[in-house]
């Protein structure tokens, strides 16, 4: 008997899972359009303008600019959701990461360029060993990582908070922040005249190192056989408690790179609340959660979600309507498909 | 300093702290009972807090807006009821997404029905009345935080008695426990458990709604945009410490209230309040660690 | 006019005519057998009795007249009650809230506990069903649930009791217990229908019979008039098949070995002290009931559960304290017992499901990457190797039936070409041609010279397979057999704890 393997059959899955996708959108702009008519505004005024705030000129570089850190943070929910864990900490691994940047690029005795490199470097680092410190919370006690790395995120913030007003607080500005980095020690531009900056370059690194790593290496194949069946990878020999660490931390590292790249990219010095104040941690969680964990599809979902989110900002600036309305959108959408039972319907 | 450092202040803060966190626990636990995993109660919260005041507001009431919260509360939760009782969606997904929403919606609502962003405060909108205890009240300490609350607290600590005796003692709780348990051989019985779980998550929703309505209106008269500050997610905390009885969630409950009491009172001692804010969340961590190593030491094979 | 008849039912499921125009009849207060093989179409049949399915054509008729079952509510209000092969049973609750579940005596708008454990310790007594109705159920034997089972639809004043597969779970001394409690019953006025493919079990205690073979009547016996051949001729349309003729074998040198093992959880001793060795080319047969320390062994032996003393050698090497990776790579291989749960992912490909395990190594990863090419060709080799009916390697495995993914499980594990293969319950729920084809694969593993250590439920398929047979009781090993010196009574006694 012979059976069929080839490209068709293989294409049939991805585009299956489309259909679910594109009617939950459909649904996703109704809701909104009604949600803008009953407080009195135009849909098709919001829907222009949220379109063309997206990729019309000099925005179409807002919007690139945006998906570096959106598309960032997606990665950094995606590897463990790709497992089955949820990373709700990565916004305390944010902020950590990227105020170790800061620090470093503002007071390592160093020549610039390694300034810079060390700074990079040590936002991975301690967005990574706190992830960790999760990780450890569910493998030697059993704390669901939902909810510690949930809770971690407070004393993260908090701790970045307090340091960023009292030993390293710049008097000279407003806002609770740090001094500004030297010229030398930030990521440059990547076009001129555009905010898009080297940090580009860093996180599509990233995506197609993870995108490789999921489709083509064992370690992928690993983790995408335990998000679909725990009990099957522990018997078929996963070293679980290994790949738990394994995902915290590459997840952990992500979300501290993210950090570091807005502070040293756009900001260039560390305030509090700047990091996490555009919410891309959340958006990049939903956008995983769209793609279930897969990667390419999960970075599709998050420039979507930046191109969104841009024109958003145009949409609130041009008609006043609050852009705020694209996270509700965001978030129909993924409840639209979870009652659909097209993510990751109940066992 | 010790007896001053807790004063009757800082037993008013626990109490008023620990109530909206027991009300969206108890929806927790009800809900876990069905066997449903309730985290959406944070957006639960939030929702309930807005129409409060939105009630408040535009129905003139200190009624219009208890009303507003139970319904809104009660409507919300109608979609996680949907998506997990109904359509057996999964529940970690649904429940980030109606939490996200529920931020969103309440920041979009809050601009576009009354044109501020960040925070709505009327000083002329009146909040719960506290109710007065005799003898209670006059007790030393922790009388005025026991005896002198609105009737909001007093409810959330009667309803952890009722849910008790209900789960153990009522046909209907026997038969929640039983399909939260074993669905299979609830529903071989007979036991509805669509409906079961449909009304739990609404019950949930409106107690919620409660608990936003002592968030909004129960001491100051204010909404700001994320008020309830992860409330929400150490109600599923205290759910899982207390292993869903009503009794050692409500003491989880109170952990968590003495322990926030505990930072804010640290802060008026000086120190810095962003430490001190993570107080609760702190505390809620070493508990579950130290639950999870306990358990470890009794249980069998480790994964 | 008969007491309950099921009229000219027919149901069919997605490529499978599970009853094709099936009449069932049965008198007042008869122990009325219905058998067949798996997938006969018995379990089907039941079901509708039962309500939890609708016939797609036919009717049934009780006590004269028509009725509609749209639920098991519908059955149990009829007076039709079921004890299902896998108990449906709370764990946290005791056993008078397990049998008044849904129907609780009240005393206004609270439970009056009271009453109901009089009520249930009177349905006990009366019924020969000793229960202690403030037990926990997570703490009884399996016989005992099964007896609660059986309260539980005596308590809603069953009529008709269908027992689907009761036996499967119990010892020898244990099933004569259940006999004894059917005939009562009968001779009291219940009608009970047996759901079962035992042989001797129907001979025993049934009146009647009627044999279903791929979904229709193939024969309707009296039990007094027939034997077990013809039984097994209209199961199966052939003679009863002799034992596979098997080579009798030097056993070589060990190739597992356990030394005084004990594994211990929520403070038991579930596995106590036990010691074996599985040398090359003998199967070793673990019989004994469910529930004595057999799963929580192979877990220990595979690295699933942490050994609080002794040891586990593998081809000579100590893998006591490894992880399931170092068992695996020391030379085990292990057809696991829950093969849609444990041993296989429903939703993933043929292709991941047959390429677990060796995604690691050469030809399905270099150097730490994956080879799309050549697993598709490992999961085509297998496909056809085995007979296994899937559309193509891409299909998701929780589509296949039972024995096909049975078959899923036993290629890929068979594939490690193991000097070890623990095989666990390997034809549970599986077609004939498939159970067939499983036993074939396991003693070509002997042939080759590899070490089998066989668990299962079916005495039989142990007699049938095993070199040597070893008894487990509460987590020791009581008893050891060569083949030629075991018989079903003998390992039946050892299994229920007796001749100590």
């Amino acid at each position: 008997m012979t059976v069929a393997s080839g490209v068709r059959a293989r294409l049939r899955r991805p585009i299956a899972a489309l259909v679910p996708v594109a009617s939950a959108l459909v649904v996703g702009f109704g809701v909104c359009g009604l949600i803008a008519l009953w407080v009195g505004l135009s849909p098709s005024v919001m829907f222009d303008q949220l379109i063309r705030g997206a990729v019309e000129g000099p925005q179409f570089f807002e919007t690139v600019a945006r998906a570096v850190p959106l598309v960032g943070m997606t990665l950094a929910a995606a590897i463990p959701l790709r497992a089955g864990i949820v990373n709700l900490g990565a916004d305390g691994q944010l902020a950590l990461g990227g105020c170790a940047a800061a620090i470093v690029a503002l007071y390592l005795p160093a020549p610039d360029g390694m300034r810079l490199a060390m700074a990079l470097g040590a936002g991975m680092f301690v967005g990574a060993a706190y992830a960790a410190l999760a990780a450890a919370g569910e493998i030697y006690a059993g704390v669901p990582l939902l909810l510690s790395t949930w809770l971690l995120t407070y004393p993260a913030k908090g701790l970045c908070g307090y340091l960023v007003r009292t030993p390293l607080r710049d008097p000279t500005t407003a806002w609770p922040s740090t001094a500004r980095i030297a010229v030398g020690a930030r990521l440059g531009h990547l076009l001129p005249g555009t905010p898009v900056n080297q940090g580009f370059l860093l996180i599509g690194v990233v995506a197609i190192a993870v995108i490789f790593i999921d489709r083509r290496t064992s370690v992928g194949f690993e983790l995408r056989l335990r998000g679909l069946n725990e009990r099957f990878a522990r018997y078929g020999g996963v070293a679980l408690h290994r790949q738990t660490l394994g995902v915290m931390v590459a997840s952990g590292a992500i979300a501290g790179l993210v950090g570091a790249i807005m502070v040293l990219g756009s900001q260039f010095r560390y305030t509090d609340g700047a990091l996490t104040a555009p919410q891309y941690s959340w958006s990049g969680t939903l956008a995983a959660l769209l793609a279930g964990g897969e990667p390419l599809g999960s970075v599709i979902a998050a420039v979507l979600f930046a191109a969104l989110q841009t024109g958003g900002f145009a949409m609130e600036r041009s008609v006043e309507i609050p852009r705020v309305l694209t996270m509700v959108l965001q978030s129909i959408v993924i409840l639209f498909l979870a009652m659909r039972g097209a993510i990751w319907k109940r066992s | 300093m010790t007896f001053a450092f807790f004063n009757a202040t800082f037993f008013d803060q626990a109490v008023l702290g620990i109530t909206p966190i027991l009300l969206a626990a108890l929806a927790g636990t009800l809900s876990e009972r069905v066997g449903l995993f309730n985290i959406a109660l944070e957006g639960q919260m939030l929702v309930g807090a807005f129409a409060a005041i939105a009630g408040s507001h535009f129905g003139g009431t200190l009624q219009a807006g208890v009303l507003a919260a139970i319904t809104a509360g009660a409507l919300f939760s109608g979609l996680l009821a949907v998506g997990s009782a109904l359509l057996r969606g999964n529940d970690i997904v649904i429940g980030i997404s109606l939490n996200l929403l529920a931020a969103g919606l309440t920041s979009f609502l809050l601009r576009t029905l009354f044109g501020v962003s960040g925070t709505y405060s009327d000083s002329a909108m009146s909040g719960l009345p506290r109710l007065t205890v005799p003898g209670v009240a006059s007790l030393p300490l922790v009388g005025p935080a026991l005896g002198h609350q609105n009737a909001l607290v007093y409810l959330s600590w009667g309803l952890v008695a009722i849910i008790a005796v209900f789960l153990t003692r009522t046909p209907w709780g026997l038969r929640l426990r039983g399909i939260g348990e074993q669905p299979a051989a609830a529903v071989a019985l007979g036991a509805n458990a669509t409906v079961y779980r449909f009304l739990v998550t609404l019950i949930g929703g409106a107690l919620c709604g409660l608990a936003g309505l002592q968030l909004s209106l129960g001491s100051l008269t204010l909404f700001s945009e994320n008020m309830t500050a992860g409330r929400g997610w150490i109600a599923v905390a205290a759910v899982m410490l207390g292993r869903a009885r009503p009794l050692y969630v409500a003491a989880a409950c109170v952990l968590f209230g003495l322990s926030d009491a505990l930072g804010l009172r640290l802060q008026g001692e000086g120190l810095p309040n962003q430490l001190t804010d993570s107080a609760p969340y702190i505390v809620t961590l070493a508990a579950l660690v130290i639950a999870g190593l306990r358990q470890r030491r009794f249980a069998g094979p480790v994964s | 006019m008969a007491y309950l008849e099921m009229i000219d039912i027919v149901k069919r499921y997605p490529g499978v005519l599970a009853n094709d125009h099936v009449e069932l009849t049965v008198e007042r207060g008869e122990i009325h057998a219905v058998m067949g093989e798996n997938g006969a179409g018995k379990s089907t049949l039941m079901s509708i009795l039962y309500g939890l399915q609708t016939p797609d054509e036919g009717y049934i008729r009780f006590k004269g007249s028509t009725v509609v079952l749209k639920s098991p509510l519908d059955a149990i209000a009829h007076g039709i009650g079921m004890v299902h092969q896998a108990f449906k049973l709370f764990e946290s609750l005791t056993v008078w809230e397990n049998v008044v579940y849904r129907r609780e005596p009240r005393r206004g708008l609270f439970i009056d506990g009271a009453r109901a454990r009089a009520q249930v310790a009177e349905l006990a007594r009366r019924h020969g069903l000793p229960i202690d109705p403030r037990a926990r159920v997570a703490n009884l034997a399996v016989g005992v649930r099964q007896r609660l089972e059986i309260l539980k639809a005596l308590y809603r004043d069953a009529q008709v009791l269908i027992l689907d597969e009761p036996t499967a779970v119990l010892t020898p001394a244990e099933v004569g217990t259940l006999f004894t409690v059917m005939k009562s019953l009968a001779a009291a006025g219940c009608t009970i229908l047996l759901v079962t493919h035992k042989l001797n079990e129907v001979m025993a205690v049934s009146d009647r019979i009627t044999v279903l073979r791929n979904g229709r009547v193939a024969e309707r016996l009296v039990t007094a008039d027939t034997t077990p051949d013809a039984i097994v001729r209209a199961m199966t349309g052939q003679h009863v098949t002799l034992q596979r003729p098997k080579q009798p074998r030097e056993p070589g040198a060990p190739k597992l070995e356990a030394r005084g093992l004990i594994v211990e959880q929520h403070g038991r001793r579930v596995v106590d002290d036990v010691s074996l060795t599985v040398c090359g080319g003998e199967i070793v047969g673990i019989a004994g009931v469910a529930g004595n320390g057999q799963s929580e062994l192979i877990e220990a032996l595979m690295g699933l559960t942490p050994i609080e003393r002794g040891m586990v050698l593998i081809e000579g090497k100590d893998v006591t304290h490894g992880a399931v990776a170092a068992h695996r790579a020391a030379g085990v291989s292990y057809i696991a017992e829950d093969r849609a749960r444990t041993a296989s992912a429903a939703t993933a490909s043929a292709t991941d499901n047959l390429a677990m395990g060796f995604h690691r190594a050469p030809p399905l990863a270099r150097r730490g990457l994956l080879q799309p090419r050549a697993m598709r060709a490992w999961a085509r080799g297998l496909i056809e190797r085995f007979d296994i009916k899937i559309a193509s390697t891409d299909t998701p495995v929780g589509t296949l039936s039972g024995g096909n993914l049975q078959k899923v499980v036993t290629a890929r594990e068979l594939a490690h070409d193991a000097a070890v293969l623990i095989a666990e319950q390997p034809t549970r729920g599986v077609d004939v041609g498939a159970i067939a084809f499983i036993h074939g694969e396991l003693l070509k593993e002997r042939e080759r010279g590899h070490g089998i250590l066989l668990v299962s439920a079916e005495l039989s398929e142990i007699l049938a397979l095993a070199d040597r047979i070893l008894v487990m009781y509460e987590g020791r090993i009581v008893a050891e057999f060569a083949r030629a010196a075991a018989d079903e009574a003998t390992l039946g006694l050892y299994m229920a704890g007796g001749s100590r």
